[in-house]
């Protein structure tokens, strides 16, 4: 196991699915939500260490959910997913404190070193 | 009054396409998302050592590198799609003319490909920061840039595009070598600018819109005399767009 929980959001059910299992077999346990509504329920009933979010979502958006997450549990990390560098999106999400932002398509290797850190910083890891 | 209209329209019509561009480029990013996840867990479950006996194995892993491989080549054409297509959010911004170049250059680089020209780029060390249009920058840029490629021997010849600062001024240079006709864009531009330019409209309509483009922009094109084998354009752009 790897030692640490995650919430994966977005919109997009097939990415959701494969990556989670892709997570699942490295040992990382992995809750899903498919919009913000969903994520925000997930969150209050089982808090993760490390929430991937995706920052374009129909309803409430990844900048709106990050917002609230900060707000109600300062320490969690949140890696937001992009769909290019350098947007609006990605620093306005930096801002608010997110932990880090990645571009679609995304490295495995990479989340993965990206979310180890996130965990270092929570003190789980 | 009708000027600006029409003014008005055509940036609304550039920013309305870019914006679709833009749009339909994040919904691709997407779904080569779902294609780099659904390969990378098809690699996961085929698991690092191959089954006994199964031959078909080391081409199963082969095929997914290859899948994976052309997904993130397309997730870098998407990229320079999207960063094309915002150049048209705003009419006028503050920009560097090297990233310009840089980024016109790289769209640039597949029709050097299919023509068999080399296409070399060589930016200012320093930035070259001016108010201006990107939009209309790069498409004058690249005018030229097409203009060298289809002029040039394919094969055994080089674009290159150059930018420098020359006193207020920021510079992009076209310079194509191996021309087998010789300088004949600098006999055009010439033509173009000449007082009878109503002569190059009819010749050459495209270099009399990119003249009118470039003065526009406050900017100029002049043809420098290589020889007879070459072309050297140099574009010339003002720090900030004189107001329309």
């Amino acid at each position: 196991m790897a030692g640490y929980s995650v919430l994966l959001v977005d919109d997009e059910e097939e990415f959701v699915s494969a990556l989670s299992e892709r997570l699942m077999l490295r040992g990382i346990e992995v809750e899903t939500a498919l919009d913000g509504r969903e994520a925000l329920a997930r969150f209050a009933e089982k808090p993760a260490d490390v929430i991937i979010l995706d920052v374009m979502m129909p309803g409430l958006g990844g900048l709106e959910i990050l917002k609230r997450i900060k707000k109600s549990s300062p320490h969690t990390q949140v890696i937001l997913l992009t769909g290019h560098g350098a947007t609006k999106e990605g620093i306005e999400g930096m801002r608010l404190g997110a932990f880090d932002y990645l571009i679609k398509p995304v490295d495995i290797e990479e989340l993965l070193e990206k979310m180890k850190e996130a965990v270092k910083t929570t003190g789980t890891g | 009054m009708e000027a600006n209209f029409k003014q008005l329209s055509r940036v609304k019509e550039l920013a309305f396409m870019g914006k679709v561009n833009a749009s339909l480029s994040h919904e691709i990013k997407n779904t080569l998302a779902i294609i780099n996840e659904s390969v990378g867990l098809m690699g996961d479950l085929l698991g690092k050592e191959p089954p006994a006996d199964w031959e078909a194995y080391p081409r199963l892993k082969s095929i997914i590198a290859s899948i994976e491989e052309q997904v993130q080549r397309s997730g870098a054409i998407i990229k320079r799609l999207n960063r094309f297509a915002h150049s048209t959010d705003k009419p006028v911004v503050n920009v560097d003319l090297n990233e310009l170049v840089e980024e016109i250059t790289t769209l640039a680089q597949r029709f050097a490909r299919l023509r068999g020209v080399k296409l070399e780029v060589k930016l200012a060390s320093e930035p070259l920061v001016i108010h201006s249009d990107p939009f209309r920058i790069q498409q004058v840029i690249f005018a030229f840039i097409e203009r060298g490629l289809w002029h040039c021997s394919p094969n055994e010849t080089q674009v290159t595009i150059a930018c420098r600062g020359k006193g207020d001024m920021a510079q992009t240079i076209v310079t194509d070598e191996g021309s087998p006709e010789g300088d004949w864009l600098r006999k055009r531009i010439s033509a173009a600018l000449a007082p009878a330019c109503i002569l190059a409209e009819e010749e050459d309509p495209e270099l009399a819109i990119l003249a009118l483009t470039m003065a526009q922009l406050g900017g100029s094109i002049e043809a420098e005399d290589v020889g007879a084998t070459g072309n050297k354009v140099i574009l010339s752009f003002p720090a900030k767009i004189p107001e329309e």
